[in-house]
């Protein structure tokens, strides 16, 4: 009542409109004027492109005269008619699942177990993911193939001296979902560092007297992590998952050069390396601009229902 | 709120894929330099090659350098598309002959049937090479150089397996191969003859040999061939020979590991690959080592081998082509072919050719079907994936072949 009573006493306001006060209040927008610039030339003028050429036959011959030709939804038609689009896009969902999961459940457990460590090994395991971070990508799918290949892998060796079996000549690229298990165990790898890292930070917030209130209690320690730590991390936990899909879901460099140029086949495309294959080595530029659109609208979808979450969280604190 | 997050995840997804697909470097033409591709194979091979042609252009021309750049077979197709379309192509480019139709029928390079009497040797150019640089009657790419693929071996381990007489024909490689494999059982993983399971190269000469082809013409339309009773011969025989003497995986390709590396480590008797493999052995069997041509299921025959080479072209954004087709003159002349030989490789004229290992074993060579699209069949994998399918025994050779030669019909028909 009291608020309502307040209002009604501020007076109306009606200023006539002049130079000076139009000027006044284009500032803030003149201010923001150069980013919105850079970033529609970034951003929005490659997208323009893009979406241009997909409706465009743009081969080599189009190339060469820096001219495409209009044809509409024939190239939209055209992946979407393709049996290899729909079972690389299955493969690829499957994929990103996976890797997704991995990742999630394999960081949330190694930095809930860097909690419970002595500083000094706290100290090494995160030095070591430091590491995995700052290696470049094509770096270590260099040593990561070095280790797994068929001659002379270091891994065949040492598992072979540990007595887990013959993996003497054991060809660890041989089937597509032995592959596909080399490929997410390099990414999941290289993910890991900043899943840990950043659920550490997020567990660093959660206040030690509630889970000493909850074990006092008598909750077991899963039960701790479920309705104590759990609500807490659960907006970290969006985040990266939500990061985690768009990453997966179009990953390009680790299958393309562990699984090498020469053993790409429909038999084993991912998204990305599809996308590759059909606009970059089968120079059908219009189609594979066609199929990252689609591939955008994909991982929209997937990754609405996180950011709709997220948003909700926002909301309510 | 809907349209909203959508356009939050739409937003953030295409920074994402821009992120990836947008690169390209600026790099402008300079009227005073002359931009050159080569692969790599002339950086490791032949440096003094390159040099010398430089040399002599650079005192014909005063005032201009050439920039030589060295390109991987591996990617240099998809840079130099993003070069096309970048406005910024090199003046000069080496192509593998298996690539130069598709980019002729593009219009990717320019004519130089103008300049072709300029050229060393142009009267005697080897058909077959000089043939992949021509479309619609037209100059486009001139002969560099070819490869022949031949047997390299090591002498030692041959005379310890008692071998007295190299092999002259495919069962008595067999049988020779079995001799190997029983005086190194020490060895693990020894391989008498050393093949990448999806070495198409030495495949399809298995193909060829037994009178099969990778495709054919017929009515206007190309038609795959790799099901004909003739080509599943071939393939059955290639698979037999692998089983019987290669260790190598099933999946793997001739340059993962390269076969000189296996062999350089002790792990192979023989090798098959181009002429020029030789230069890899290893200190430690430079000097027993030996190459022969491989021999053919007829007695006495050399097997048909794949024919590889390379043309240089004039791309047709080049600002400088009279200049590039000078740059060509100097590096194709008979003084460079001559040492192109000397390293083992096939010079690009008849009059040139002698009688080494390599340029005998020329003597009976098959060439990809020369089609627009044969390319796609070659980065596609098509027969890579047929060959590693028939080794690990997933379908019978005919039922592998018939994929394939379906697949390849539609490709090669532009689908």
């Amino acid at each position: 009542m009291a608020i309502a009573a307040e209002t009604k006493e501020w007076p109306r306001r009606h200023r006539r409109l002049t130079w000076t006060r139009a000027g006044r209040g284009a500032v803030p927008y003149l201010l923001i004027l150069p980013v919105i610039g850079v970033i529609g030339a970034v951003l929005g003028y490659p997208l323009y492109s893009l979406v241009r050429l997909s409706f465009q036959q743009y081969g080599l011959f189009e190339l060469i005269r820096h001219a495409g030709v209009s044809v509409g939804l024939k190239n939209f038609s055209s992946v979407l008619h393709d049996q290899v689009f729909w079972h690389t896009l299955l493969r690829s969902v499957i994929f990103t699942v996976a890797n997704v999961a991995f990742t999630i459940v394999l960081g949330t457990s190694l930095a809930m177990l860097l909690l419970r460590l002595s500083p000094w090994v706290r100290v090494l395991l995160t030095s070591g993911l430091v590491l995995v971070w700052s290696m470049p990508v094509v770096v270590a799918v260099q040593v990561w193939y070095w280790m797994t290949n068929y001659q002379n892998g270091v891994v065949n060796y040492a598992l072979t001296q540990l007595h887990l079996g013959d993996f003497f000549h054991h060809d660890w690229y041989a089937s597509t979902f032995s592959q596909m298990g080399m490929v997410t165990a390099l990414i999941v790898w290289g993910a890991l560092p900043f899943v840990v890292v950043t659920v550490y930070a997020a567990l660093a917030q959660v206040p030690g007297e509630l889970i000493e209130a909850a074990e006092i209690d008598g909750a077991s320690s899963f039960r701790t992590f479920r309705d104590v730590t759990m609500p807490i991390l659960k907006p970290v936990l969006l985040i990266l998952t939500s990061l985690s899909i768009l990453w997966d879901f179009g990953v390009f460099t680790q299958p393309y050069l562990l699984i090498g140029q020469a053993h790409t086949s429909p038999g084993n495309f991912l998204m990305g390396t599809y996308l590759f294959e059909q606009g970059y080595i089968k120079a059908d530029f219009g189609r594979g601009a066609a199929i990252s659109i689609l591939m955008l609208f994909i991982v929209a979808l997937l990754s609405v229902y996180y950011v709709r979450k997220m948003v909700k969280l926002g909301d309510v604190e | 709120m809907k349209a909203r997050v959508f356009v939050a995840a739409v937003a953030a997804v295409a920074l994402g894929v821009v992120a990836a697909t947008a690169s390209a470097s600026g790099q402008h033409h300079q009227a005073n330099k002359l931009t050159v591709w080569l692969q790599v194979d002339a950086q490791s091979g032949w440096p003094d090659v390159v040099a010398a042609a430089n040399a002599q252009f650079a005192k014909d021309h005063p005032g201009y350098t050439v920039d030589v750049q060295y390109q991987n077979w591996g990617d240099h197709l998809q840079k130099f598309d993003a070069t096309l379309a970048g406005g910024n192509a090199p003046d000069v480019i080496e192509m593998g002959n298996t690539e130069m139709t598709k980019y002729m029928a593009a219009g990717a390079f320019a004519d130089i049937s103008s300049f072709k009497g300029t050229f060393d040797n142009s009267a005697t150019w080897l058909k077959g090479l000089a043939a992949s640089g021509i479309y619609g009657g037209k100059l486009f790419g001139v002969p560099y150089y070819a490869g022949s693929r031949v047997v390299t071996y090591r002498t030692d381990v041959y005379n310890k397996a008692g071998i007295k007489k190299l092999p002259s024909s495919l069962a008595e490689f067999t049988a020779d191969a079995s001799k190997l494999a029983a005086a190194n059982k020490s060895v693990k993983g020894f391989s008498p003859v050393y093949i990448a399971g999806t070495d198409w190269y030495f495949a399809m000469s298995f193909v060829y040999d037994f009178g099969g082809s990778i495709a054919k013409t017929h009515a206007g339309k190309w038609v795959g061939n790799l099901d004909s009773p003739q080509s599943v011969a071939g393939l059955t025989a290639f698979k037999n020979f692998f089983n019987a003497t290669s260790k190598a995986s099933k999946t793997s390709d001739e340059n993962h590991p390269a076969p000189y590396d296996v062999y350089s480590q002790g792990g192979a008797g023989s090798i098959i690959g181009p002429g020029w493999f030789s230069c890899c052995v290893g200190a430690k069997f430079k000097s027993t080592t030996a190459q022969f041509v491989m021999p053919s299921h007829t007695k006495g025959q050399p097997m048909p081998g794949f024919l590889g080479g390379s043309d240089l072209a004039v791309p047709v954004t080049s600002g400088n082509k009279a200049l590039a087709a000078d740059w060509l003159k100097d590096f194709i002349s008979t003084g460079s072919e001559k040492s192109l030989q000397a390293k083992g490789n096939i010079p690009n004229a008849t009059n040139l050719l002698g009688s080494s290992v390599n340029e005998r074993a020329a003597a009976r060579s098959w060439f990809v079907p020369a089609a627009k699209h044969w390319v796609d069949v070659e980065n596609g994998n098509i027969l890579r994936n047929m060959l590693a399918t028939i080794l690990k025994g997933k379908l019978t050779v005919k039922q592998a072949a018939a994929n394939a030669s379906d697949n390849i019909t539609l490709v090669l028909n532009g689908s």
